[in-house]
């Protein structure tokens, strides 16, 4: 099931930053991991993803720059700044919270 | 082989922001289109139907940068307009009007009427000597927010317009509606209602808005 691109889009900062944690990667593979994971149900195109990617730039929480990739291409690879790195954590809490709230209000876990 | 940052260029061209950032984003863009149709590709998709998808990606960044930016544009407009012109503008009309009542009720306020001909000149000198006040006051809160000159000086000189556009309305409302010749018949009369109630307390607000409108700009 593909989840609504309003719900898609409110979950983007967190799935990105989530991602960067692990290793640094550029927009196609953040968009394509993102795919992956979640089994198809979250899926960024280029006009979701990378107005998030620049507005998170802007916020100093990645910083971006230019590398050949495996296949010797050059592409934008982002990484989390050490700013960045401190918004994962409070991120997380406030989705696990915002998920318990949603439950006890309309039975989440029971569907 | 599809040149991917000249079709990214051409979808986004008058988008993309200053040069290097522009370059920036084209170049990353085309990428990622090349590697969305490679791997459409890979996975069977016809050449026709990979380059779509590729091309309709492109046209929902174009639709997503351009309807926030509109919005943006049209709600600074909104505020700035508000803040610099109406806003104040209705200040200068609200304090030129509360005078005038006043100085009519409580001061009673005894209008010098001169006669020129069939009609009359009416002054209300105290109002008139108060109007500076009330137009430096709407001059000086457009220039607070950070107003143009233009922007001041109407906001300064706002009640007069409001009563040109009174004068506008009743010409034709009185001649065509209402048949009533005698404005016609009598331009002067009509003429120095104009200068008692637009030119001369126009003049008056004018004098106190110019200095606010000389002035520098506190935001921008």
């Amino acid at each position: 099931m593909t989840i609504h691109a309003k719900i898609a889009r409110g979950s983007a900062e967190l799935a990105i930053l989530a991602l960067l944690e692990e290793q640094p990667l550029y927009g196609f593979e953040i968009a394509k991991r993102i795919e992956e994971r979640s089994g198809g149900s979250l899926r960024f195109t280029m006009a979701s993803l990378y107005p998030m990617l620049y507005e998170l730039e802007k916020r100093g929480h990645v910083k971006a720059q230019w590398a050949a990739n495996p296949a010797g291409r050059d592409r934008r690879y982002y990484s989390l700044t050490a700013g960045g790195k401190r918004q994962v954590a409070p991120l997380r809490r406030e989705w696990k919270a915002f998920f318990l709230a949603l439950d006890q209000l309309t039975g989440l876990s029971h569907a | 082989m599809h040149d991917w940052k000249r079709i990214v260029r051409g979808n986004l061209g008058s988008l993309l922001l200053s040069d290097r950032e522009g370059k920036e984003i084209v170049a990353e863009l085309a990428e990622h289109l090349e590697e969305l149709y490679e791997d459409l590709r890979a996975d069977g998709f016809p050449e026709p139907e990979a380059f779509e998808q590729c091309l309709s990606q492109l046209s929902e960044v174009r639709l997503a940068a351009r309807d926030p930016e509109r919005a943006k544009r049209r709600e600074g407009a909104m505020n700035y307009r508000s803040k610099t012109l109406w806003l104040p503008g209705l200040v200068t009309l609200t304090l030129a009007s509360v005078f005038l009542m006043v100085l009519q009720r409580f001061a009673l306020l005894q209008p010098r009427i001169y006669w020129v001909d069939d009609g009359a000149l009416v002054l209300h000198l105290p109002w008139l000597m108060l109007l500076p006040l009330c137009g430096a006051a709407g001059a000086y809160l457009s220039r607070r927010a950070g107003g143009r000159s233009l922007n001041c000086l109407v906001a300064g000189i706002f009640p007069a317009f409001v009563m040109l556009g009174v004068f506008c309305l009743i010409l034709p409302v009185g001649v065509f509606i209402e048949h009533n010749r005698y404005i016609l018949q009598h331009p002067l009369y009509f003429g120095l209602a104009l200068l008692n109630w637009t030119v001369l307390p126009g003049a008056g607000l004018l004098l106190g808005a110019v200095p606010a409108w000389g002035g520098r700009s506190h935001v921008r």
